[in-house]
């Protein structure tokens, strides 16, 4: 138990600590460049592949409902706001978590295990701006981006279905897509992601930093951070769509 | 390293794009990115409308509602400036009307701000345009049960205690107790009744035979009254109780009244001690009988415009004679049978000006009598409509001068024939038909009033 | 007590454990400037945790350690940058970062911590690694490297800002001989032209005995003989002399 809330204080500390050395000379932007390429850049296929396949899906489910009330007119409608609002979000964050977690978590134990860390602070170079505060800040940067991606590429996907099964043109379909979407069920839930990016940065990072064992540790290190991360991510959209929900009382869903 | 910088640059790009198209189709529907003009309106009930709920203009998507000024009162109105885009402007007359609308069933609400005429000059900027208070569905039907059920409480328990009551009465009332009992079964008192003439005469006749018993029955009639207001202003179980127990009262006091009512019968036969004679009496308790039975016509009357009622009662062919609509007049065969005798009395043998307003000339008022002589005796049993008739007292003015001064014309035949003859006040009916008789009876056009006599029904 | 100027590393009764292990207990030696200490001891006695407390990846639990004029344990990280800023770093495993090329690795610390121009580190980079026999792989990647290849690379990057002190954590396990004697001349040459001062762990007694002036024996957290080679070997610790003695 007490191991537990240490725990919570020990990676509480670390994000704080990322969050400060974000804003403390010097800036490592040329390892932040590298990781926006890796944790950005990288994952965009992932997340227009998923993006892809489960826009899809979520249309033929929702079309397969709705037909049966002769709605079949809201289904750009849902499939938007199933997206922007959530789905999107969410999915991003989970799969981030699953590609970018584990190898933030992996990548640093390594270079704990191999001494680079040691290495690097021995070369006077402060190893946790070196090396975290780039992937957090270019997790909490890319998640929104990729969140956007995933979103569209949902929409897109969602279309081509409806197109297959209504023969619906392009025009109506975003038309109909963006009828009932307001500020509050885009902007809020796409920037939300940005905290799902500093969960899986700081997270993955407190593993993979912290990491005290050796070849064995990167593997748990990994794993943890996954896990984690994960939890996180869910247990956060929960208070996040609340505070939106309050923010924005009336538009938010 | 050029490659990698490609990659971010793509993958920033492609992000800031989709942000950008995003708020772009949002904003677009918002019309946040073109030019619009705000204009006013106000609503006493805002029905879920908030800032930033879309406005419609003649059913195409125009704006948002950009603020939401509450009243500090309960006098004042909750005022709404509404943004409409340029493109819509057009529409937007002095005479538009906005409403609160509601999307499909489950749909949230919108403002609807109606097309105008193309007579009405464009509103302008920042004017206030009319608005028209919504019509709230679930409070609608919510308070109709509601008042259903308090009604069907309140008419089975006081109609039991009002039988109980009148059981205790001598026979001499026994048929004033039919009278009661028709209330109880909603059908309402004299000349409601026309499609059941039976019943009607049953009631004419007992009333009659009640004369004696005036007093009691006023009495009795008056708990009802205080009842029937009740059942209106909803003051549910509470008053339940205490109408029970003005029951009981009523019930106690009838026992005294039926002591009286032998005391009237008595003295209905020989002059009283002001040396008033037996028909004087009559003829009061008479109109004190009739008295009572205009307040519980009122009563049932308010209930029957209560939206749920008003089908029930017009299908059962209850119509009050006091408030005729003429919607409906036209329509029923009732009062559009050739077969009712007609007297058509035009307005320039009837009226003369004073001032500003219509009296009944000397001539007119021979022309009415003579028409009601006309109908003969059983004039006074049966039900007698007013029709009103009028071109506008000025036809270059608003038609609605036409609905007014016809219907003012048939409240002074009315006021008229009261005074004048001994009809039952709910037996004359009037009704304001401007100046286009219903079909079918030889007369496209009128101006001034038509009699009819309606004949039984069989 | 202060160290004199002579002074390049100066231990005074540094205790470390690692939870209830003791590491180190209570050790105390110096190193004057330009002299090369060889640090000998079977596996496991704390030879690299004594490195890494002189470089400070690593604090005492008790004692102090000066380096020059500065005693580091209590130092910020803006000063300890100032001390680290004269120190080379040889690890064991050599730690190079392997998501740079070895080009990289050597201009990374040179491009941090001077104010030299590209063409400067350029050359420097390269004149480094010329020295330590790797001129041909300036753009392979660490993981392409053999072992000992590796080790030279190491030693190349703590070479590369020609430090005061020089820390080499077994510079030459893993090589052949006669490589072996290229990286002790090396270190050798370093302390003879530069006058850097070089603390080496070491298992190649004869590497030792060829560049060490003086050695110090650990064993189980105690320094059990300290001193020149002749000294060691007459030690009355067991472990000393058989450490020591060229015919193991
Ligand atoms: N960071 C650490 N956490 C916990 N224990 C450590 C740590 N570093 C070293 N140790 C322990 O301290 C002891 C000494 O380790 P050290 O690395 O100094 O040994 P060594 O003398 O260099 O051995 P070798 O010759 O095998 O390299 C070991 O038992 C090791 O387990
Ligand atoms: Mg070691």
């Amino acid at each position: 138990m007490t191991n537990a809330i240490e725990f919570v204080g020990d990676v509480s500390v670390f994000s704080l600590r990322a969050i400060a050395d974000l804003f403390r000379p010097p800036f490592e932007a040329e390892q932040f460049w590298i990781q926006l390429a890796e944790i950005g850049s990288r994952s965009v296929p992932l997340i227009v592949a998923s993006g892809f396949a489960l826009g899809a899906v979520m249309t033929l489910h929702t079309r397969s409902t709705l037909v049966t009330f002769g709605a079949t007119a809201e289904i750009p409608t849902v499939q938007s706001l199933g997206f922007f609002i959530e789905i999107g979000p969410l999915v991003a964050g989970l799969l981030m978590a699953g590609r970018v977690g584990s190898g933030i978590g992996a990548v640093l134990a390594n270079l704990r295990v191999t001494e680079q860390i040691d290495a690097i602070e021995s070369l006077s170079i402060d190893s946790f701006k070196f090396l975290v505060v780039p992937r957090v800040l270019a997790c909490v940067i890319a998640l929104p981006l990729l969140t956007l991606i995933m979103d569209f590429s949902g929409l897109v996907a969602g279309f081509v279905a409806e197109y297959a099964a209504s023969g619906i043109s392009w025009h109506l379909y975003i038309e109909r897509a963006f009828a009932s979407l307001d500020w509050a069920n885009f902007v809020p839930p796409t920037l939300k992601t940005a905290v799902f990016g500093f969960i899986i940065g700081a997270v993955s990072s407190y593993f993979g930093y912290t990491t005290s064992e050796g070849a064995q540790g990167v593997g748990k290190a990994a794993t943890n951070s996954v896990v984690l991360c994960s939890l996180l991510i869910i247990v956060s959209d929960v208070v996040l769509v609340q505070c939106i929900a309050v923010a924005f009382p009336r538009t938010a869903l | 390293m050029a490659n990698r910088n490609f990659l971010i640059g793509m993958f920033v790009l492609i992000g800031l794009t989709l942000f950008t198209i995003g708020i772009f189709l949002i904003g677009k529907r918002h019309g946040a990115f073109a030019r619009h003009v705000e204009f006013y309106t106000e609503f006493k009930d805002l029905s879920g409308l908030t800032k930033g709920t879309k406005v419609k203009v003649a059913g195409m998507d125009a704006g948002q509602v950009a603020e939401v000024g509450v009243p500090d009162s309960p006098l004042s109105r909750f005022r709404i400036k509404l943004q409409i885009t340029e493109r819509l402007r057009g529409l937007v007359r002095t005479d538009s009307v906005a409403t609160i609308a509601t999307e499909g069933v489950v749909g949230g609400s919108y403002l609807l701000v109606g097309a105008g005429s193309p007579q009405a000059k464009a509103a302008a900027p920042l004017s206030t345009l009319p608005s028209r208070e919504p019509v709230d569905m679930s409070k609608l039907l919510e308070h109709g049960l509601v008042l259903l059920k308090d009604a069907d409480i309140n008419v089975n328990k006081v109609g039991a205690k009002v039988d109980e009551t009148l059981d205790g009465v001598e026979t001499t009332v026994g048929n004033a107790n039919d009278l009661v009992v028709g209330l109880k079964q909603g059908r309402g008192p004299a000349g409601m009744l026309l499609k059941d003439e039976t019943v009607a005469s049953n009631i004419r006749q007992s009333v009659t035979n009640a004369k004696e018993a005036t007093a009691a029955l006023h009495k009795a009639s008056g708990r009802v009254d205080d009842m029937a207001a009740d059942i209106q202003s909803r003051g549910v179980t509470k008053k339940v109780d205490e109408t029970i127990t003005s029951a009981r009262d009523a019930a106690a006091n009838i026992k005294d009244s039926s002591k009286q009512v032998h005391q009237t019968v008595a003295a209905a036969t020989k002059p009283d001690k002001h040396g008033v004679d037996a028909g004087t009496n009559v003829r009061e308790t008479l109109s004190n009988v009739n008295v009572a039975s205009a307040n519980m016509t009122e009563d049932t009357e308010a209930l029957k415009h209560n939206f749920l009622f008003r089908g029930y009662f017009n299908h059962r062919g209850y119509y009050s004679l006091t408030n005729l609509s003429p919607e409906n007049y036209r329509k029923d065969r009732l009062f559009t049978n050739p077969e009712n005798k007609r007297a058509w009395l035009s307005a320039k043998e009837l009226f003369i000006r004073e001032g500003n307003s219509e009296v009944l000339s000397s001539e007119g008022k021979k022309q009415l009598d003579a028409a009601i002589y006309k109908f003969g005796e059983s004039v006074f049993d049966r039900p007698i409509v007013i029709e009103g008739y009028s071109n506008g007292a000025d036809p270059a003015n608003d038609p609605a001068d036409a609905l007014s001064s016809s219907w003012r014309r048939a409240i002074l035949i009315r006021l008229y024939l009261q005074n004048r003859f001994p009809l039952y006040p709910t037996n004359l009916g009037i009704v304001a038909m401007k100046n286009s008789p219903p079909n079918g009876l030889g007369y496209s056009e009128w101006d001034g009033i038509c009699l009819v006599f309606l004949r039984p029904q069989k | 007590m202060n160290p004199d100027d002579s002074t390049a590393v100066f231990f005074q009764s540094v205790s470390k454990s690692f939870g209830a292990k003791e590491v180190l207990h209570e050790v105390s030696f110096n190193v004057a400037a330009g002299e090369a200490l060889c640090i000998l001891g079977r596996s496991g006695t704390g030879k690299s945790v004594t490195l890494k407390l002189i470089i400070a990846l690593l604090r005492p639990d008790a004692g102090k350690i000066w380096i020059e004029q500065d005693e580091i344990t209590t130092l910020k990280t803006e000063e300890l940058s100032r001390v680290r800023r004269k120190i080379g770093f040889l690890f064991q495993d050599a730690a190079l970062f392997d998501s740079f090329t070895l080009y990289e690795n050597l201009s990374l610390p040179l491009a941090r911590l001077t104010s030299k121009s590209q063409e400067e580190i350029d050359s420097m980079v390269v004149k480094v690694l010329r020295e330590v026999g790797l001129a041909a792989d300036k753009k392979t990647m660490p993981s392409q490297l053999s072992g000992g290849m590796r080790k030279r690379a190491g030693l190349a990057r703590a070479l590369v800002l020609e430090p005061k002190i020089l820390l080499a954590d077994e510079p030459v396990s893993g090589l052949d001989r006669i490589t072996a004697s290229e990286i002790d001349e090396l270190l050798l040459q370093q302390k003879t032209e530069r006058q850097t001062t070089l603390i080496m762990v070491t298992h190649d007694v004869h590497g030792a005995r060829r560049v060490g002036d003086r050695f110090v024996v650990f064993d189980h957290g105690h320094l059990v003989a300290y001193g020149t080679a002749a000294e060691v070997e007459s030690s009355d610790n067991e472990t000393a002399r058989q450490l020591i003695s060229l015919s193991s």
